[in-house]
């Protein structure tokens, strides 16, 4: 072999070789690495059975890697976030709620993953929502991970017994409520319609469907809209139906709902998709409510159309100081591609990242994927989590239904509590 | 010692310090300094370090990306001043005050009650009661809270079902957190239950070392209980009292858990003391500076409080001296 063909074979080999890393690891990972990898997921986001199949597929290629999947809570998870942010070792990868995204991106806490979106199965296809969810000052700070939206659960045996039909319209809603009270009150623990003062989620609906709006911008500037004509008459209407319907704890919140629901007393909640998995579950819930279940989506002021539903849902991010960035992004695309997607889909009832598997839902999930169809979201801002963590809504919500206040008193004073805020 | 024995001793080292070398004096002079130095040093670094940490950051504009970053930007004393212009703090000062106020004084009544008690049972009695107290006081913060919760609950509460059985009133689906008045009062509760074993324990360690004949003397000339009890007792006590009263004080002007776990977390603004709002600017809107502001405005109205204590046992040691 002469001098000049070796060169030119070695020089060959050396672009195969090249070619062959390329063309199985665009993240330029090797398989060999070592090290831990840690994961923040959420209370409830995942059933284990898809975070085990991830962590099998993760270890098949990179089996010198531990992976340390952690649960948080949601009551305290910002806390956490802050806390493990300003140190030195935050988790690599870690599950957001849509709302919270916008907070830490603007500080930078987040990796920039702009130019590695097309390296993540399925992102033509992302739920816009979600998507717009990752998007801040229009760069992509995380990848999808699933959406959900609320319905209204309830009881099939209990409209049977009363004779009422699915509700069309807000109308409708109250009259079918107010049989089912007629049929069942003489229990004082009964709600037709179990609605804890402080849940805002299930409340935004209604301001929603009157045109309504939680904030809206010009410019750079946000003004709260919580006080407009339009709000007021979509709390007004709520308002009727708590004080007419509900006999739930005013000033609570809606951790507790599904226990109650379980409890046999309520007629309908308003709720996630997954929460049918909690009130049925044998240790939390009662299993024998399986087969009395089912959902509708709020229905709208006008007849025949259903009320916009805010649009919940979680991403996944890579801490900025994550010191294993590429294996990171491998584990979150694993999670957010199309096999363990389908996974979310068919054994978690979640909504999945991408539209190309929506169909895949079916019974239940499926009209809880119906009533996302038309969604809304917050405020998209960085500020948006302080006006979360300040109560702001759950104070007017609370306000408004035990009389301390008039609506048009409690949306004003909330109105200029979310531009003081949204505008720091 | 009081202010005569100082000055005798110092009379007398005085004296001593004339007589030795020079290099003998600085020796003399530095031992003691010498000798506090290591405990002085765990002082500072436990307790200086974050009081200056403290204070420093109440001067800076410290929200989530300087936090992620570690650098702030000096603001001087702007973050005192909202907070002094905001009627949210004005209202936190004065809820503070005054539940520091009733719940200082029920807990010291109910305490010196059942100490007073405690001296006058039998002695199984005395050793059932004690033994409660010490439960209660061993008893964790946050699992306690949680059983006050579940008994004051909206739906499920053992508060709300014995109310309506004991024929007080109707009190299926009553809410104690409502009204804050009557949240105040469920939260009072369970700080003076909380503050209870301490306070009762110490006092009646306190009241074992009351002079018997002192008592008696003041019996045989006639007094009455409840004279004895003011004019013997409460006297000799009062180093106790005052020492047992500024430590409730601070105890009782930070309260945070109680308002916190029992409100889920989510305390709506009417239950903001100024522990819980200095948590909720600080951890929950991320703005670190104007929550340590608040701390320092806290820790301010503590010293002062204190202080008229500490000053009231520094006068009385030297009375007793004189």
């Amino acid at each position: 072999m002469n001098p000049r063909k070796l060169l030119f074979t070695v020089a060959a080999a050396l672009a195969l070789l090249a070619a062959a890393c390329g063309s199985t690891n665009p993240t330029t990972t090797t398989g060999n690495e070592t090290g831990t990898l840690t994961v923040w997921l959420m209370n409830g986001s995942a059933p284990q059975s898809v975070v085990d199949g991830v962590n099998a597929d993760f270890k098949v290629k990179h089996p010198n890697v531990t992976v340390n999947v952690e649960i948080q809570q949601w009551s305290d998870v910002t806390t956490k976030l802050d806390t493990a942010f300003a140190g030195s070792t935050p988790p690599d990868v870690m599950e957001l709620g849509n709302t919270l995204v916008a907070k830490y991106a603007s500080a930078g806490a987040l990796q920039d993953i702009t130019s590695k979106k097309s390296s993540f199965e399925n992102s033509g296809t992302w739920l816009q929502s979600l998507t717009d969810s990752c998007t801040y000052q229009g760069k992509l700070y995380c990848v999808p991970y699933y959406a959900g939206s609320r319905a209204i659960i309830y009881r099939t045996d209990m409209f049977a017994a009363a004779g009422v039909q699915v509700p069309t319209s807000m109308d409708e809603l109250m009259t079918v409520g107010q049989k089912l009270m007629a049929k069942y009150g003489s229990d004082p623990n009964f709600s037709a319609l179990y609605f804890p003062g402080k849940y805002w989620y299930a409340a935004a609906p209604f301001v929603w469907d009157f045109g309504g709006d939680i904030a809206t911008q010009s410019g750079s500037k946000w003004q709260g809209s919580l006080n407009s004509s339009q709000a007021q008459q979509g709390l007004t209407t709520l308002n009727n139906l708590v004080s007419k319907l509900s006999r739930a704890d005013k000033t609570g919140d809606e951790a507790k709902q599904d226990q109650a629901f379980a409890q046999g007393h309520i007629a309908m909640i308003i709720a996630n998709g997954w929460e049918v998995g909690v009130i049925t579950d044998p240790k939390s819930g009662d299993p024998s409510l399986k087969d009395k279940l089912d959902a509708f989506p709020i229905p709208s002021h006008n007849s025949g159309q259903s009320a916009p539903v805010f649009l919940g849902g979680s991403d996944l991010a890579v801490a900025a100081h994550s010191k294993q960035q590429a294996l990171a992004r491998e584990w979150v695309g694993l999670l957010g591609g199309t096999k363990f997607q389908s996974q979310m889909v068919t054994v978690g009832g979640v909504i999945p990242n991408t539209t190309t598997l929506v169909s895949l839902s079916t019974g239940l999930p499926a009209k809880f994927a119906a009533a996302a169809k038309v969604s809304r979201f917050t405020p998209n801002s960085p500020n948006w989590a302080n006006v979360e963590s300040s109560n702001v809504l759950q104070d007017m919500l609370v306000s408004i239904f035990t009389g301390k206040s008039s609506i048009s008193t409690a949306t004003s004073a909330a109105s200029d509590k979310i531009t003081t805020i949204l505008n720091q | 010692m009081g202010v005569a024995g100082d000055a005798r001793a110092r009379v007398a080292t005085g004296a001593r310090i004339e007589a030795g070398p020079w290099r003998h004096i600085l020796a003399r002079r530095l031992l003691p300094y010498a000798l506090i130095a290591p405990a002085l040093l765990v002082i500072l670094g436990v307790l200086g370090y974050p009081l200056g940490m403290l204070l420093w950051l109440s001067t800076q504009r410290y929200g989530l990306r300087e936090l992620f970053q570690h650098q702030g930007t000096f603001v001087g004393l702007s973050n005192f001043a909202t907070i002094l212009s905001d009627p949210q703090f004005r209202y936190v000062v004065q809820v503070s005050v005054i539940f520091t106020i009733v719940n200082v004084g029920l807990s010291m009544v109910f305490a010196t009650g059942i100490a007073l008690l405690l001296e006058r049972v039998s002695r199984p009695i005395r050793v059932l009661l004690s033994a409660g107290l010490v439960l209660v006081w061993a008893t964790p913060v946050v699992p306690a809270i949680n059983l006050w919760q579940w008994m004051f609950d909206y739906e499920f509460g053992v508060v709300n079902w014995l109310l309506t059985r004991m024929g007080v009133g109707n009190f299926i689906h009553h809410n104690w957190f409502e009204n804050p008045i009557q949240g105040f009062t469920v939260i009072t509760v369970i700080v003076v239950w909380g503050a209870i074993p301490f306070l009762t324990l110490m006092l009646y360690a306190g009241l074992t070392q009351v002079p018997r004949e002192l008592v008696e003397a003041a019996e045989i000339d006639g007094a009455r209980q409840w004279q004895v009890f003011a004019l013997v007792t409460v006297p000799i006590l009062r180093p106790l009292f005052l020492i047992l009263f500024s430590l409730s004080t601070i105890w009782d002007f930070g309260v945070f858990n109680q308002v916190w776990i029992l409100l889920n977390q989510r305390p709506s603004k009417d239950y903001f003391l100024i522990a819980v709002y200095s948590f909720q600017e600080s951890f929950r809107v991320s703005q670190f500076g104007l929550g340590s502001a608040i701390a320092v405005v806290m820790v301010a109205i503590l010293v002062v409080v204190t202080f008229v204590y500490v000053r009231q046992t520094v006068r009385q040691t030297n009375e007793e001296a004189t």
